[in-house]
């Protein structure tokens, strides 16, 4: 008897101070819609990816999507995602880096020129890279004088990866800018007097400050581009195909859910991966720094 | 229950007018499947849902089916693009959005495999004797209303003034030199077919498809396929920018190419056709306005109306006879080309087009 007292009067007492209870208030209905649209419908893919067709439980799927030629189409689908990040990190980079030091009014022109393509459908964006990438296009043309041309830009990975990169750039551009915004240029001014030469103050002090602002945009790109399909299928050849597109012919062509889970769920797992190896590097990073510090 | 389905049929045969139709449908349409909601209760007009995917195409049946369908029986006509995996996952849990579905016959036969199609009373689509549908397109869940075929298009301008004859022509690159672009199976089905043809097997002798010697075939082309198209308009994209000399093609793509004076034409020798058709979702909400925008569409005429608004192809070989001469050729199912192709073998195809498809993928990354 004392037991079952006892029980609910601990949750009484965390309740008891106003400001909980309004607390728990106002995030009752983002855990509410977060447990019904997101926590539910991941637990039932998760289910999904490992039942057989007779409803008995499985491994039969991961087996499946981690063999022969969906483990290649994965590896392929990290490759691409990589090299995307890397390159758009680079660029975003590059641009960001003049974009900050551009005036407001040319600094917000510039950031709509990076933008506004990405207002346009897919399939018409993809239509102008091919007037503008293909064997007959304008880059072919232009370099037509130069030494191997017609340089094969479209339907392999260079096509893909040009495609993914542009459309990851207004991502990376606008973390790096905020990022670079937010850097007093009192202390590269501080270092320049101190007698530090631009690449010191660029690599002991400028990229240290903006180091954050890299890691997240590096990984947010990366992510993206993980379930990204459309542009690769655009651009690019078989090759190229991504886990997505078998995730889509699975489900819409073959009504084979199961399968699909499964990729679904290997999907989620690289992403968290992912996340998680961003942030051990970046607190490897705090606790270099901290050392050195100290 | 049985009663009620023959007094109802009895009842539109007898009467017929379109407006005693609309009555007993509404009279009736409670008590003749008893687990479908009934949105017509409301007792203001009359609704049915149909599925399409959307597009030009659908564009074309608005203007060629729909409207006029409204305009004759005052029963609204509201379109949904919805794709097959959704919409048996509505039909599945009761509730399908859509009352009459408008899809390839294949896919039809998938959801008639999952028990998601209500069975056809023939007897209530007068318009299958009227419009001569073959007996070919009638199955016990779906009438084919259309067809669409896959054939070669090339570049006039690439080979001297020479122009392609047949698949073996597609894969000959020393004669008909350039780059080729072929179907992915994003797109349609994968064109084992072709190779055969290339190959030299005969067109009455396809199917069942030998897919070792497909794909054997399909090697000697790999090197030369710089392309593998997922949607419609991209071969005619990649012939009218000279990526390619010669590509597979929806018949159809390329007339507005043409129209813009682009040297492109087509070879319709070796043509494969996919039918389309009309079944009803199991358990649907207005069952008998399906039924009557499904006859509506099948009648002959509509669809010669709708022949000359998208280049998809009649089932019913009377709807030829309701198109001048002009607008006749341009259509691959006109009597004169009918010899030239084949029908895709769904059979065959529901049985291998997954394990198919995984041998394509493959296949492509070499």
């Amino acid at each position: 008897m004392a037991a079952l007292t006892a029980a609910p009067a601990r949750p009484r007492k965390l309740l008891a101070s106003r400001k909980t209870r309004v607390g728990i208030l106002y995030a009752l209905p983002v855990v509410v819609y977060l447990l019904v649209l997101f926590v539910y419908p991941i637990i039932s893919t998760l289910f999904l990816s490992l039942k057989n067709a007779d409803g008995s439980l499985t491994l039969h799927w991961y087996v499946d999507a981690l063999t022969g030629v969906n483990l290649s189409v994965l590896i392929t689908t990290l490759r691409i995602s990589a090299e995307t990040a890397l390159l758009s990190l680079v660029f975003g980079f590059i641009l960001a880096n003049a974009i900050s030091r551009l005036r407001p009014l040319w600094a917000g022109l510039a950031m709509l020129i990076v933008v506004v393509p990405h207002f346009i459908s897919a399939l018409v964006r993809t239509y102008g890279w091919i007037i503008l990438l293909g064997d007959k296009g304008l880059v072919n043309e232009t370099l037509a004088w130069a030494p191997g041309a017609p340089y094969h830009l479209l339907y392999n990975e260079l096509g893909v990866v040009i495609g993914t990169t542009s459309m990851m750039l207004p991502y990376t551009v606008l973390l790096l800018y905020g990022v670079m915004r937010g850097v007093d240029r009192g202390l590269l001014a501080a270092a320049a007097s101190m007698g530090a030469g631009r690449v010191t103050i660029f690599r002991r002090v400028y990229l240290p400050l903006v180091a954050p602002g890299l890691a997240s945009a590096g990984l947010l790109s990366f992510i993206l581009s993980l379930g990204y399909y459309i542009t690769p299928a655009l651009m690019g050849g078989p090759n190229q195909t991504m886990i997505a597109t078998l995730i889509n012919q699975q489900v819409t062509k073959e009504n084979q859910w199961n399968g699909a889970a499964a990729q679904g769920v290997l999907l989620l797992l690289l992403t968290l991966a992912g996340l998680l190896l961003v942030k051990l590097i970046s607190s490897l990073g705090a606790s270099a720094k901290k050392r050195s510090a100290s | 229950m049985k009663d009620a389905r023959i007094d109802r049929r009895l009842f539109l045969r007898g009467i017929g007018g379109v407006a005693a139709g609309v009555a007993a449908a509404t009279a009736l349409g409670a008590c003749g499947t008893g687990t479908s909601r009934v949105s017509s209760s409301g007792g203001g007009g009359k609704t049915v849902v149909v599925r399409d995917s959307g597009g030009s195409y659908g564009a074309a049946l608005q203007k060629a089916i729909y409207t006029p369908f409204t305009q004759e029986t005052g029963i609204s006509v509201k379109v949904l693009n919805l794709d097959n995996a959704p919409l048996l996952a509505q039909i599945k849990q009761g509730r399908p959005q859509c009352d009459l579905i408008n899809d390839s016959m294949m896919s039809h036969a998938k959801y008639a495999g999952q028990d998601a199609l209500e069975k056809l009373d023939r007897d209530r689509i007068t318009s299958l004797k009227s419009a001569k549908i073959p007996d070919n397109q009638i199955t016990d869940h779906a009438i084919g209303h259309s067809f669409y075929g896959q054939c070669i298009a090339y570049r006039t301008d690439a080979f001297g003034g020479r122009k392609p004859e047949s698949w073996a022509d597609f894969w000959d690159t020393k004669a008909f030199q350039g780059g080729r672009a072929m179907c992915s199976p994003d797109g349609d089905l994968p064109e084992l077919e072709f190779a055969l043809l290339a190959d030299g097997v005969p067109m009455d002798k396809l199917y069942p498809l030998d897919v070792d010697r497909a794909f054997k075939v399909l090697t000697r082309l790999r090197s030369e396929i710089k392309k593998f198209w997922d949607s419609g308009p991209l071969p005619g994209v990649l012939l009218s920018r000279q990526e390619v000399t010669m590509s597979t093609v929806w018949d159809g793509r390329i007339a507005d190419l043409q129209k813009q004076g682009v040297p492109v034409a087509r070879q319709l020798n070796g043509i494969r056709r996919q039918f389309s058709g009309y079944a009803i979702a199991k358990d649907a909400a207005n069952v008998d306005a399906a039924y009557q925008l499904m006859d509506f569409s099948l009648r002959a005429e509509v669809q010669a109306n709708l022949a000359k608004a998208f280049p998809s192809n009649p089932s019913s070989p009377v709807a030829y006879e309701k198109l001048t001469e002009d607008e006749r050729n341009a259509l691959a199912g006109a009597p004169q080309y009918y010899d030239k192709g084949f029908d895709t073998d769904i059979d065959w195809w529901l049985k291998n087009e997954a394990a198919v498809t995984q041998r394509w993928l493959e296949w492509a990354r070499g």
